[in-house]
């Protein structure tokens, strides 16, 4: 069946429609921007990953000026980084936490170390270890120290606000001149102490 | 404002006035500058972490919890840079590092055999090892008490005097023939 | 003989230092943001109040007086010790999303016309009305504003030109984009 010059306009129209499912989309993005990213948002909706951090990535691209392939490159690096993600911490992860790390395998944290964050951590959530963790790596911490850091802590069962106490104090000492692995590693051993017995931690 | 306190100086730079800082760099520059040259054993890095030092202090101001005793927190600021820098430099550069200090002291207008003394004791103090160098630094350079060391380094009283201890066996094995000849 | 080195050793730096040494830091220090009049004020008196809360600090959204910036790390502190944290556990996953907590966002600025947050929670949308920043005297901006439970990414944009990260928060580094946000995770309040 041979469709109509009208007919075919019109179907393109209502593909445009159907696929601009986040109208902030449509509002900020080109035409062949958006049909590109709601693709890649529609794979990973196949995938069951989740779909609004791929939104945000593409506004985030739009709202600091980047061009269009920059904008498709980052949501589809986004995706890929999401599905490792979810592969990393098993089929219960929360889109928080795989938010969470995605950023933390952005900065250079290895899948393996993902997962074996989720081993250490029982049922505790993941998200702000590995934010901390992605921090950590941010202020100059070695990878290889920030990770076995944040797992020390993880199985020691310190709990969130602990983890935020321990990338606070690490920041302060980072600001105040210190080494970051030897920032890292000191109050990652009070926290542990903390943690552990209320004995005084030994240097 | 060169005679005001430490406190007054700082109260002003918290207000807003950065320039006065300048009175503080004068003020620490040559004594820390002599403390960090000792620890790295070069002129170059010794600079480099007292400005670091200066720049973070003005930076973390606001969280200097004794103003009139900016220098001591200061202090504590170049000791953290000095080890870090001091790590980051390793062994590998350490004869070039002692060849500096002799290029140094040789440029000196000093009578020949005090010369080579100074030469001696910078080398073997730079044969220390860095926890040991720094804890003799300030106990016998800069005439701290333990209980002052401790605060400042984190490290226990009874493991600071073991430093000093095994930093003044070391020198002086090292420096007993020159001293003696 | 330890005597004779520490003598030898006390002696000043000869020669001294650079003459442009102290013309260095100095320029150093021009280039950093001045601290400001409001800081210090705000070290001298109580209670203080809670800033962003990047990853903890017990949400006390609804709290209270104004942390400087630099000052808001000794701040947490005492509001850790002092007040009873809001903090649960993060959400869990589940398929009712909780309401937005009241967030409060704070930048040092001196030199600003204009300072909004942006971030996932409202499209980085630097026009967004609830997210515009008011100043509050010394170069301190500030907004209380909705943002949802859960983990988010932000940033500030001054001037509707200039991306700031929060220099408080854990920071993420987006190397999609080449620049550096905060993180935030926001936790419901019970």
């Amino acid at each position: 069946m041979r469709l109509g010059h009208s007919s075919v306009v019109a179907l393109l129209f209502l593909a445009r429609a159907v696929l601009a499912q986040d109208p902030r989309l449509a509002a900020r993005l080109d035409n062949p921007t958006l049909v590109a990213v709601n693709a890649i948002i529609d794979s990973a909706r196949v995938s069951k990953l989740p779909t609004a951090p791929l939104v945000d990535k593409a506004l985030e691209g739009a709202a600091r000026g980047r061009d269009g392939a920059t904008i498709i490159s980052a949501v589809h690096q986004l995706s890929v980084r999401m599905g490792s993600a979810k592969r990393a911490l098993a089929t219960n992860a929360t889109p928080d936490e795989i938010k969470a790390a995605a950023s933390a395998l952005d900065v250079g944290v290895s899948v393996r170390d993902l997962a074996r964050l989720r081993a250490a951590s029982g049922k505790q959530p993941v998200t702000v270890p590995l934010a901390v963790l992605t921090d950590l790596v941010g202020q100059k911490v070695p990878i290889l120290t920030a990770t076995n850091v944040v797992l020390q802590l993880a199985r020691s069962g310190v709990k969130d606000p602990e983890f935020a106490a321990f990338q606070r104090n690490v920041r302060a000492d980072i600001d105040q001149g210190a080494d970051p692995t030897v920032a890292a590693t000191t109050r990652a051993r009070g926290a542990l102490a903390r943690n552990a017995t209320p004995t005084k931690p030994s240097e | 404002m060169e005679g005001s306190s430490d406190g007054v100086i700082v109260a002003r730079v918290l207000r807003g006035d950065a320039e006065v800082f300048r009175v503080l760099v004068e003020r620490y520059r040559d004594r820390y500058a002599r403390y960090a040259f000792h620890m790295l054993g070069n002129r170059e890095d010794a600079e480099e972490a007292l400005q670091d030092a200066f720049t973070r202090a003005y930076r973390s101001l606001s969280r200097c919890e004794e103003p009139e005793r900016f220098g001591a927190w200061l202090f504590r600021i170049l000791v953290n840079r000095c080890r870090t820098l001091g790590s980051r430099r390793g062994r590998r550069s350490r004869t070039f590092v002692v060849d500096e200090v002799a290029i140094l002291e040789a440029a000196e207008d000093h009578p020949a055999d005090r010369n080579a003394w100074r030469e001696e004791i910078d080398r073997a103090l730079q044969q220390l090892r860095a926890d040991q160098r720094e804890a003799f630094l300030l106990k016998y350079v800069e005439d701290m008490g333990y209980e002052e060391m401790s605060q400042l380094t984190g490290v226990g009283v009874s493991a600071l005097k073991m430093r000093v201890m095994r930093a003044c066996d070391r020198l002086r094995e090292l420096l007993s023939e020159v001293h003696s000849a | 003989m330890m005597k004779d080195i520490a003598r030898e050793l006390r002696a000043p730096l000869s020669p001294p230092l650079s003459a442009s040494f102290n013309g260095r830091v100095m320029a150093a220090v021009r280039r950093m943001p001045r601290h400001s009049r409001f800081r210090l004020w705000s070290r001298l008196t109580t209670p203080r109040t809670v800033t962003v809360i990047p990853l903890s600090w017990g949400l006390l959204a609804a709290s209270l007086a104004l942390f400087a910036i630099i000052g808001a790390t000794r701040a947490f502190d005492d509001v850790r010790t002092a007040t009873k944290p809001i903090v649960t556990a993060l959400f869990p996953s589940s398929r009712v999303p909780e309401a937005p907590q009241r967030v409060q966002f704070v930048l040092v600025a001196p030199d600003a016309k204009k300072v909004a947050v942006v971030g996932d929670f409202n499209g980085w949308d630097a026009g967004h009305a609830s997210y515009q920043a008011q100043h509050r005297g010394g170069g301190v901006w500030s907004v209380t504003a909705p943002v949802p439970v859960g983990h988010h990414r932000y940033s500030f944009v001054v001037d509707d030109s200039v991306w700031v990260a929060d220099p408080t928060a854990p920071r993420v580094v987006d190397n999609d984009f080449g620049v550096a946000n905060s993180a935030i995770v926001v936790q419901e309040q019970k």
